[in-house]
């Protein structure tokens, strides 16, 4: 296929003489791909991830699912939702009506830690989502929360009916699979798709990770709705407490400041860097996939941060993996830590294409702009961005002059053809 | 209490502790006397090294200080062990961390100081390591350089999370053993090398939490009723529970046990039980040594923790090696069964035990001296032991070196630019076999046993910095140019100490002085940003001179090494602790020291 005939042919509905097509909409802060792969002279699709942050929500969604609709004549091959979080499967809640409609639903693709039969998954859920909560209470009721460590609790609370949706199977239609590493499919409801499953591990260090300490106090509302401090811990009974100005503590007393700025550093500072470090460890239970169809490979890691990654980047033959790979889903939105510079570096220089979604709304850090130069450096500039689509009252992205070869734009996506 | 006869001078104050922490009730020896050398003391306590203070910061009070020279607490040699009282909190971690000090001291040969050397003008305590029992409500406890203190929390056993606990229990950081050990250790390396807890990469920040544990565990060793008590139950085997009838013959390998069956080989068990954390040091310790874990974990404890297991399975290694004469008699004549052993038996095996013990925890610590001043790797600590040790006791007739040499080589722990595990390959390098170049500094003064007076200190700096700046060449330094001013990257010399230590050849008492050289260059986080985020990156060599001044060792990390940059770089971006909050926030905290608490997350 050359560039023109898949210029005009993306302007109509995809044909199986265009190789396999990747469509990444704009949802804002999230992810939603489509994958549809020509078999037998029609397509099979996958949809990989639907959702977006709450914080980030540029009101695209129910277009996006009526176009994957559309597209797909409500039949999907295989579902992956890579991660339990709001920006990655809360269409399946909010276009669950639409999705319910679908004729056909192969299989649903959920990382091992969804496994509600699996007890260890379920403990770590149940008390994940149990300190998310309290978190995003806590941080709604403080004084001066910081907004962004709010924004990552946000994203793991609320996520009960879009997880119910996919663990029922769309409501009973597909099958349900739980992967982790080591996991290889051949057999898919796509006739010569074979999938590699690189993540998430399932080793200790893995779990300790997956499992921050927390016995720390939270704000909660009262009875009388007003913010109280819950899980207060009183280690000693009242008679072992000595009021400041007593005589007995002349010779450990601490001066008022540093006693203010002791308390400040002690008691009210560790629970930032818990909400990061909870979504943290779930952006790393991502199922982390290299599909593999005619000879091309796929490499869709979800959000995987370098926890995930670097457990089998160190794997013999990771190396020629990565050399093989003709196309990549960006981590994490093009966060800074998503994509290991080892990994990057060992793409194959100027052979593959890659897809960002993102925009710098809710978090301005991210995507990161020394990554998502290095990316291009490395993909000799055959990136997109999602925000470079100009959508109304939405973040704007920096404008895309020339679009790169194979790649097509709708008003609400991006396109890649990879010729077969 | 033990008196020393020529001038009634005090040595002890016995004060009571756990052995392990409060789950273990009275069983196991947990209850034991730790002698801790004698000094004066106020409310607090407050000593000479370290100021107890109870203030807890999460409910804004002080808990009343122990005044350990009240009369009832005297006669009693301390107080009981109790959880709900504050005071024997207080007791306690003075205590451990007094008998954690010693230890150093004794292997060091010298008294070690803080970090930190500045505090509040005008208070006398500024120059103390403060100690907060319970310093806050979280499940965590961590050394911290800026606020001069080891920081103990507390929190209530809860959900499914519980082990021995009582749902609802609060558990006290400050009354596991281990981890006031533990965190102890961590401020006394940071006092004694100052560049150590730079987060450089992965095995730098894994160093920290393996010493701080093996430090903790061989102090296990020197608990005697506890010891007696695992010994009986092993058959002497300490390594493991169950009684095999042979003893394994060269090379044992190391199959310890869960820590609840083994006391001696687990850490702060009430703590991980509560937690659910820190199971890969019984793992380690636990099954085979895997040469591929080295790649795989990074984790800082779970790294650590090979490194742990390496230094154990040469310890049980030595001590298996010299209690098999006795095993040997003692299986001829039948004192011997599964569950008896003949108590003199018994406390022959512990006398070893703790002995090998003892040594294996002076030879790591003494290694300290032999450390590169930055950016250590797994295998230059090998480096440092086999250097530390060889200088000590030139013969190794009971393989301790060579047991070492074989757990580490089992653990893929592979020094660089190293071409064999021998013993003579390991041995740091003089310039002379760097660069065929004999070194030699004149006009070092040392007097004596004292501590050299500021005025000599000044002076030996001097000295110092011309030599190093003459020979930047044969010491590993850098000789580029400073972008800013043109010259040559400067030099700084750090911590010039001297080591006595008794002549292996001559009986007679020899010095050496250790000195690390440093640099330091302004370099970007990430090259291809360079409006970006900025750090000091360090480079230096530690230098052991003989007493006439000759270089007997130049231990280097070189300012120039471009391949360590990258790594450290490669470090910062991608696995720091902080990357959540670099992540979200686009801001780096702090990139020249580890923040132990955000590491520990546990402790």
């Amino acid at each position: 296929m050359n560039k023109k005939s898949a210029k005009k042919s993306a302007k109509k509905n995809t044909k199986a003489s265009d190789g396999i097509r990747i469509r990444m909409y704009r949802v804002g802060f999230g992810d939603c791909f489509l994958v549809s792969l020509p078999v037998d002279g029609g397509y099979k699709h996958m949809l990989v991830d639907c959702g977006v942050h709450a914080r980030g929500d540029i009101g695209t969604m129910d277009q996006v699912v009526a176009d994957i609709a559309q597209e797909t004549g409500g039949k999907l091959a295989v579902v992956i939702a890579t991660h339990a979080h709001q920006d990655h499967i809360s269409g399946f809640a909010k276009g669950k009506e639409t999705f319910k409609g679908f004729a056909e639903v192969g299989e649903v693709w959920m990382p091992w830690t969804e496994n509600l039969k699996d007890d260890q998954a379920s403990k770590l859920r149940r008390k994940r989502l149990a300190l998310a909560m309290q978190l995003e209470q806590h941080f709604k009721l403080a004084a001066n929360p910081s907004p962004q460590a709010l924004s990552a609790v946000m994203n793991i609370t609320g996520n009960e009916s879009a997880l119910d949706f996919l663990h029922s199977g769309f409501g009973g239609k597909a099958k349900v699979r739980y992967l982790q590493a080591g996991d290889q499919i051949e057999k898919t409801p796509v006739p010569g798709l074979s999938v590699k499953v690189l993540g998430p591990p399932r080793d200790q260090e893995f779990l300790s990770r997956m499992d921050p300490p927390a016995g720390q106090r939270y704000l909660h509302l009262g009875d009388n709705s007003k913010p109280v401090t819950g899980n207060v811990v009183k280690p000693f009974l009242e008679r072992w407490v000595v009021p400041r100005r007593d005589r007995s503590l002349n010779t450990v007393r601490l001066d008022e400041t540093s006693q203010k700025e002791l308390k400040k550093q002690l008691a009210d500072s560790s629970l930032d860097s818990l909400a990061f470090t909870i979504d943290q460890a779930l952006n790393n239970t991502s199922v982390v996939t290299l599909l593999t169809f005619s000879g091309q490979n796929l490499l869709f890691p979800g959000d995987a941060q370098y926890g995930n990654w670097q457990s089998w980047l160190q794997q013999e033959g990771s190396a020629d993996l990565l050399d093989g790979i003709s196309f990549y889903k960006v981590s994490h939105h093009g966060s800074f830590n998503a994509t290991p510079k080892g990994a990057l570096e060992k793409m194959p220089l100027g052979k593959f294409a890659a897809m960002a979604s993102t925009q710098n709304v809710p978090w301005a850090s991210i995507p990161r702009m020394p990554l998502m130069k290095a990316l291009a450096e490395q993909a000799k500039n055959k990136v997109v961005r999602s925000d470079s689509l100009p959508i109304r009252q939405a973040p704007k992205g920096p404008a895309l002059s020339r679009l790169p070869e194979n790649f097509e734009k709708g008003d609400l996506w991006y396109d890649y053809f990879l010729p077969v | 209490m033990p008196v020393s006869r020529e001038n009634t001078r005090l040595l002890f104050r016995p004060l009571k502790a756990y052995a392990f922490d409060p789950t273990q009730g009275r069983t196991l020896g947990n209850y034991m006397t730790i002698n801790v050398n004698y000094e004066e003391l106020q409310a607090g306590p407050v000593g000479k090294h370290l100021m107890v203070i109870d203030y807890d910061a999460s409910n804004d009070c002080y808990y009343a200080p122990v005044d350990l020279d009240d009369r009832s607490v005297l006669l009693g040699g301390g107080l009981d062990p109790s959880e709900t009282n504050p005071q024997f909190h207080q007791q306690m971690a003075y205590a451990v961390a007094s008998e954690t000090i010693r230890r150093f001291e004794f292997a060091l040969g010298r008294a070690v100081k803080w970090r930190f050397q500045t505090g509040l003008k005008g208070d006398p305590h500024r120059k103390l390591l403060r100690i907060f029992p319970h310093g806050m409500q979280d499940t965590n406890a961590f050394y911290s350089r800026e606020l001069r203190a080891l920081v103990f929390g507390y929190f209530s056993a809860s959900g499914d999370q519980l082990g021995s606990n009582l749902p609802g229990q609060t558990v006290f950081t400050c009354l596991s053993h281990d981890i006031i050990a533990h965190e102890t250790t961590h401020a006394l390396i940071d006092g004694l090398r100052q560049h150590f807890n730079e987060p450089t990469g992965p095995d730098a920040l894994a160093f920290h939490e393996a010493f701080a544990d093996i430090v903790a565990l061989f102090q296990h060793f020197s608990f005697k009723d506890a010891l007696l008590n695992t010994i009986q139950k092993t058959g002497g085997l300490l390594h493991q529970l169950e009684l095999k009838p042979d003893v394994p013959s060269s090379q044992p390998r190391i199959q310890a046990e869960l820590p609840t069956l083994n006391p001696l080989v687990g850490l702060a068990k009430q703590f991980g039980e509560a937690m659910g954390l820190r199971g890969m040091l019984r793992s380690a310790l636990g099954t085979q040594p895997n040469s591929n874990d080295l790649d795989k974990l990074t984790e800082p404890h779970a790294r650590g923790s090979i490194l742990v297991a390496a230094v154990f399975d040469a310890f049980f290694t030595v001590y298996l090696r010299r209690v098999s004469d006795l095993l040997r008699i003692a299986r001829s004549g039948g004192a011997i069964e599964p569950d008896n052993v003949h108590p003199d038996l018994a406390n022959r095996l512990a006398e070893e035990a703790n002995k090998t013990a003892g040594h294996f925890s002076n030879i790591c610590i003494r290694a300290l001296d032999y450390c590169p001043p930055v950016g250590i790797l797994f295998g230059d600590f090998l480096r440092a032991l086999i250097t530390a040790d060889a200088d000590l006791v030139p013969d190794d007739d009971l393989g301790y070196r060579e047991a070492l040499i074989n757990a580490f080589r089992s653990r893929g722990i592979r020094p660089r630019d190293v071409f064999s595990y021998s013993e003579e390959s390991l041995l740091w390098n003089s310039p002379a076999q760097n660069y065929g170049k004999d070194l030699q500094c004149d006009g070092l003064v040392f007097d004596g046993t004292r501590a050299a007076s500021p005025a000599t200190q000044k002076r030996n700096a001097v000295v110092l910095h011309r030599f190093a700046d003459q020979n930047r060449k044969y010491l590993g330094l850098s000789e580029r140019k400073d972008t800013r001013n043109g010259k040559p990257v400067a030099i700084q010399p750090h911590s010039f100490h001297p080591l006595i230590r008794v002549g292996p050849d001559t009986g007679l008492p020899e010095v050496q002085f250790f000195v690390e050289f440093m640099q330091q260059r302004d370099e970007l986080l990430d090259p291809s940003d360079p409006k970006g985020q900025r750090f000091a990156f360090h480079g230096g060599t530690t230098v052991v001179f003989e007493q006439d001044g000759r270089v007997r060792y130049a231990i280097q990390k070189s300012l120039d090494n471009a391949e360590r940059l990258r790594l450290q770089r490669e470090y910062l971006q991608q696995t720091g602790e902080e990357t959540g909050l670099a992540m979200y926030t686009g801001k780096f905290p702090d990139m020249q020291h580890l923040n132990f608490a955000a590491i520990h997350r546990g402790y």
